[in-house]
């Protein structure tokens, strides 16, 4: 993406949710503050490009992973020193994201629940039980690559079950 | 929407099992590359159930895991501590040692014969003649030849007294006229013999026979 063709708008669309993510990723999906630090990346990506500073040497995917990694980086920091000497207090989802996620969640589970044996016991030692591909192959007597398959096989039968 | 090479390092991502490099690698990539994240978010969503609802969602599994269990070397491995492991092969040769010194006190004895006070071991000596019942005071009386160093001493016997006895290196000896008058009609008599070693060690033992005499010569 040239910086004369960026769209502010299709920018922060495509790219609001993968900085989320990142942030959710290293600050835990429980820390409040996530929501107020992508809102700051995104801001600050945004007026960076304004002001001209994206330059188009690297991809726009690259510059945006720089700002947000040096955001995180910064948080991190700045909250160890904070919680150095003060304990960090219990923090809960808004009530409605809880229920969406709730809901979203039983939903996946009753699906899950309705592979087939073969597909929900590789996603049983493969995801839940935390065993390596090799060790969930060794125990289902099928090839490494098999399990893979039926890992990823298993992922498109519940976004079929889902949709339903 | 193309499929990335990269795909392949999703699980790998989210289950915190990458290098810290190859992370830092993935994660600026799924930046630039649309297909990667909306994958991974997908997988991101099923791990998150999984690791929250798995108690409910993988009720049968855990049961079948159960039932199936360890190996069969595991599951025998799993009924004695390592302690009565070790304890087993010092008990099967205790075991072992209780049992020769029992048989070796208790065997019995290799089987032997006697006759009277004597015994001995090895192969018997077979008498040839007289043998049956006969008509006649048998003249001559023969018994298989051993050795050629052999010394045989044959006994004859009147209903179990011992009538006369001598010594040979032959396998056979000729009746004496005199011993021929002392056997008479109608009586019960047996025989046997025994084969000596130069040195005089009994070397062997016949069975005994019996005969009787018919008429005399």
């Amino acid at each position: 993406m040239k910086k004369e063709e960026i769209n502010l708008e299709e920018l922060y669309t495509k790219y609001r949710p993968v900085i989320s993510f990142r942030v959710k990723k290293s600050l835990g999906v429980s820390n409040p503050d996530w929501e107020d630090i992508v809102n700051e990346i995104i801001t600050n990506v945004i007026e960076k490009i304004k002001k001209g500073q994206f330059r188009g040497e690297s991809s726009i995917g690259t510059f945006i992973y720089t700002i947000t990694s040096r955001r995180i980086i910064d948080y991190i920091r700045r909250k160890s020193k904070i919680l150095k000497y003060a304990p960090e207090p219990a923090s809960y989802p808004e009530p409605s994201k809880h229920i969406e996620n709730k809901e979203r969640a039983e939903l996946v589970a009753r699906a899950i629940r309705k592979l087939k044996p073969k597909y929900r016991e590789v996603l049983y030692f493969y995801y839940y039980k935390g065993l390596s591909r090799e060790e969930v192959a060794q125990k289902l007597s099928i090839t490494p690559h098999r399990v893979s398959e039926r890992v990823n096989y298993s992922q498109k039968l519940l976004k079929e079950l889902i949709k339903k | 929407m193309r499929k990335c090479k990269s795909e392949y390092l999703i699980d790998g991502y989210l289950l915190n099992r990458l290098d810290e490099e190859i992370k830092k690698k993935f994660e600026e990539h799924y930046f630039s590359c649309s297909y990667c994240f909306e994958k991974m978010a997908e997988r991101d969503e099923l791990i998150s159930v999984i690791k929250n609802k798995g108690d409910m969602i993988f009720q049968d599994e855990y049961v079948v895991e159960v039932a199936k269990g360890a190996t069969w070397f595991e599951k025998i491995a799993s009924l004695l501590t390592p302690k009565q492991w070790a304890l087993i092969p010092v008990s099967v040769a205790l075991f072992l040692i209780v049992i020769f010194v029992f048989i070796s006190y208790f065997r019995p004895a290799p089987p032997q014969f006697f006759i009277n006070e004597d015994r001995v071991r090895g192969e018997s000596i077979t008498l040839i003649s007289p043998v049956i019942d006969i008509k006649n005071v048998p003249p001559k009386f023969e018994w298989q030849k051993l050795d050629e160093n052999v010394e045989y001493k044959i006994y004859i016997y009147n209903n179990g007294d011992q009538l006369w006895s001598t010594t040979t290196k032959e396998n056979f000896i000729v009746l004496p006229e005199e011993i021929k008058k002392l056997m008479t009609l109608g009586d019960k008599y047996s025989w046997e013999v025994k084969a000596f070693s130069p040195e005089g060690t009994l070397i062997s033992v016949s069975g005994k026979v019996h005969f009787k005499i018919s008429r005399t010569e």
